[in-house]
């Protein structure tokens, strides 16, 4: 069956209509399908390589006709067809006066890519730049410099990700989509305070969660327990409420966390997809494993600060 | 039932190629069909491939394409064109096997057999077992190594591919060594999960599968009247056969049969490498070749092949 359309291929330049590349490039859009499937769809309409540069954001990429990926990009020549929205150009490698499909693919095709960038990776700013707005130990004239020059305004905050990772972003407007990976989120200060919202940010982390979660934490939310995180180095000897949850198989800690963290019995449930009887049936199984009731508020709590210092002795510092 | 989604930038080329390929074909659309099918491309990719038709007697032929750069005695694909046992020949889908025999120094050997419904089972895949024992026999005429034959096929072709290897098997004919199932079309019961989720959706959905089995067996489609040969689905002992590549898209009808076969060819202790890819439409690599997952897809068959012979 697949050679039914045999050469047909999708997007034959000389058998698009308007309409078509329009919709293609809609259709890319809602199914988000990223910047590099963009740049591919351009060059395989125009029949020839294009690339993609937005150097404010340090992003190149380049898609051969065939599709694939090459970025190895000869000299540019100052007559080939281009297109620019923002800081992103969309170039195509041909000289020549541009067919209109290939002005309707390069308008198109940039303007999707721009959105993808913009939506994707914010306004990536230079690393270099960002660990310096949060060192401590750079002078207060050199942060504020970088800090106008990533374009913070007044206000701004740190967040701290995974192995060293820092993001910094504007007050009130985010830059960032947090959720993918382990994030704490510091609090919002004037930019020259940058390097406590990033002490802060990186407190919060240790209480983020990739498994039960939270994944993003925010230290303006955690209270007290931010004093707790102190007292939990890399050496502090586990106390034995957080030995016995390590000890537990994975539906009891599922099961406790949803609780401890629900305001009913039935979000819960909801939480874990269970029926409510199922929940009550699993939570006294666990409880069993546990050691102590966990419906009273004392047991409750004593459970909920089990679980915020199983997380700091998971990610000491 | 929820159907699966289409990746993304295949998406938005299904839309493109749905208007000249609705999911849903019907016995009536067949002359039609035939008709569409777009001429064939430069075979000889610019003159590096040498083509001869061998003629077979009774309508089926033989087309060789062996590259020039080819060694004397050189390893070879026989490869059974798609288009749902009712259309298409052996010229047509033959972009990616001759891209194989140009980068691995193959030969392909293309076979034209006969198509449903003017001949039906077991008349098509009678065809491809006899080109099949024509090339080993001929094997030193066509310059080709006997014991090293793949047997391949793409959707059709990959069900014919599979029943061919399997006629191999039981009567003791050539010596096969792999089967490249791509996207094969298996099963004439038409029962399964993702038959019935696809329906309607994508490229060749139920409604096509029920027109192309039945145009292959009449009545006997669904049947407990079926060879293994026809429909290999059925087959319960997949014990003694060479190393299958499969892959198929896990957002059309094939998804679960192809799966099934896999895993009864290691039940029976055999070997398969098996590539499901996430979104794909039935034939997506061959009508969006650009996309990102059809490069992958295609890739892994070259990997494979490449494995397989040891290059």
């Amino acid at each position: 069956m697949r050679e039914l359309v045999g050469r047909l291929a999708a997007l034959d330049p000389d058998a698009s209509t308007a309409v078509q590349v329009i919709a293609y490039f809609d259709r890319l859009a809602e199914g988000r399908a990223g910047v590099e499937a963009t740049v591919r769809g351009v060059a395989v309409l125009a029949g020839c390589a294009a690339r993609l540069a937005d150097e404010e954001r340090g992003v190149f990429l380049r898609v051969r006709p065939d599709g694939h990926r090459d970025d190895h990009a000869g000299p540019a020549s100052d007559d080939w067809p281009r297109r620019r929205a923002g800081d992103v150009e969309l170039v195509l490698e041909k000289p020549g006066p541009p067919t209109p499909v290939d002005l309707m693919a390069l308008e198109r095709g940039v303007a999707l890519a721009r959105d993808v960038l913009d939506r994707t990776r914010g306004r990536a700013p230079d690393p270099a730049l960002v660990e310096l707005v949060v060192d401590a130990s750079a002078g207060e004239t050199a942060r504020l410099r970088a800090a106008r020059r990533l374009r913070l305004g007044e206000q701004a905050r740190a967040i701290a990700l995974p192995d060293g990772g820092v993001l910094v972003e504007p007050h009130p407007e985010g830059r960032h989509v947090l959720g993918d990976s382990r994030a704490g989120v510091g609090p919002v200060v004037p930019v020259a305070r940058l390097p406590r919202s990033y002490a802060d940010a990186k407190v919060a982390l240790r209480f983020a969660d990739d498994v039960l979660g939270p994944r993003v934490v925010r230290f303006d939310e955690l209270g007290g327990l931010a004093e707790v995180a102190a007292a939990i180095g890399s050496g502090a000897v586990p106390s034995p409420d957080v030995v016995v949850l390590n000890g537990l198989p994975m539906w009891a800690l599922e099961t406790l966390h949803a609780f401890v963290h629900s305001a009913s019995l039935r979000t819960a449930a909801t939480r874990l997809t269970l029926h409510h009887s199922t929940l009550v049936d699993r939570l006294g199984r666990a409880e069993q494993l546990l050691g102590w009731e966990v419906r009273e508020p004392d047991g409750r709590f004593r459970l909920r600060l089990a679980f915020a210092l199983r997380r700091l002795h998971a990610h000491p510092e | 039932m929820e159907a699966v989604p289409f990746d993304p930038e295949l998406a938005a080329a299904l839309a493109v190629i749905s208007q000249n390929m609705p999911p849903s074909l019907t016995a009536d659309m067949i002359p039609l069909l035939r008709t569409g099918v777009a001429p064939a491309e430069d075979l000889t990719l610019g003159g590096i491939v040498d083509l001869t038709d061998v003629d077979l007697g009774d309508g089926v032929s033989l087309l060789v394409c062996r590259p020039v750069a080819a060694p004397e005695t050189a390893s070879v694909v026989y490869w059974i064109h798609g288009g749902g046992m009712i259309l298409g020949d052996n010229r047509v889908g033959l972009a990616d096997p001759l891209a194989w025999a140009v980068e691995l120094g193959l030969v392909v050997v293309s076979v034209d057999y006969r198509l449903a419904p003017e001949h039906p089972d077991p008349t098509p895949v009678e065809d491809c077992y006899r080109g099949l024992v024509h090339v080993a026999e001929h094997a030193a005429d066509l310059g080709i190594d006997p014991a090293r034959i793949i047997v391949g096929g793409g959707s059709a072709g990959g069900g014919l591919a599979a029943g061919t290897v399997l006629l191999a098997r039981d009567r003791g004919g050539p010596e096969v060594l792999g089967q490249l199932l791509v996207c094969p079309m298996l099963d004439d019961r038409n029962e399964t999960v993702s038959s019935h989720q696809m329906s309607g959706r994508g490229i060749w959905d139920r409604t096509s599968n029920e027109t192309g089995w039945t145009a292959l067996l009449g009545d006997r489609r669904g049947g407990p009247d079926v060879s293994i040969y026809a429909s290999p689905s059925r087959a319960t002992d997949l014990s003694g056969l060479p190393p299958a590549f499969i892959d198929v898209g896990s957002a059309e009808t094939f998804r679960d049969e192809d799966v099934a076969y896999a895993t009864a060819i290691w039940q029976s202790g055999g070997q398969a490498e098996l590539h499901v890819w996430p979104g794909g439409f039935h034939g997506f690599d061959l009508m969006v070749p650009q996309a990102a997952l059809s490069q992958r897809a295609k890739q892994a068959r070259v990997d494979w092949l490449r494995r397989l012979l040891g290059r």
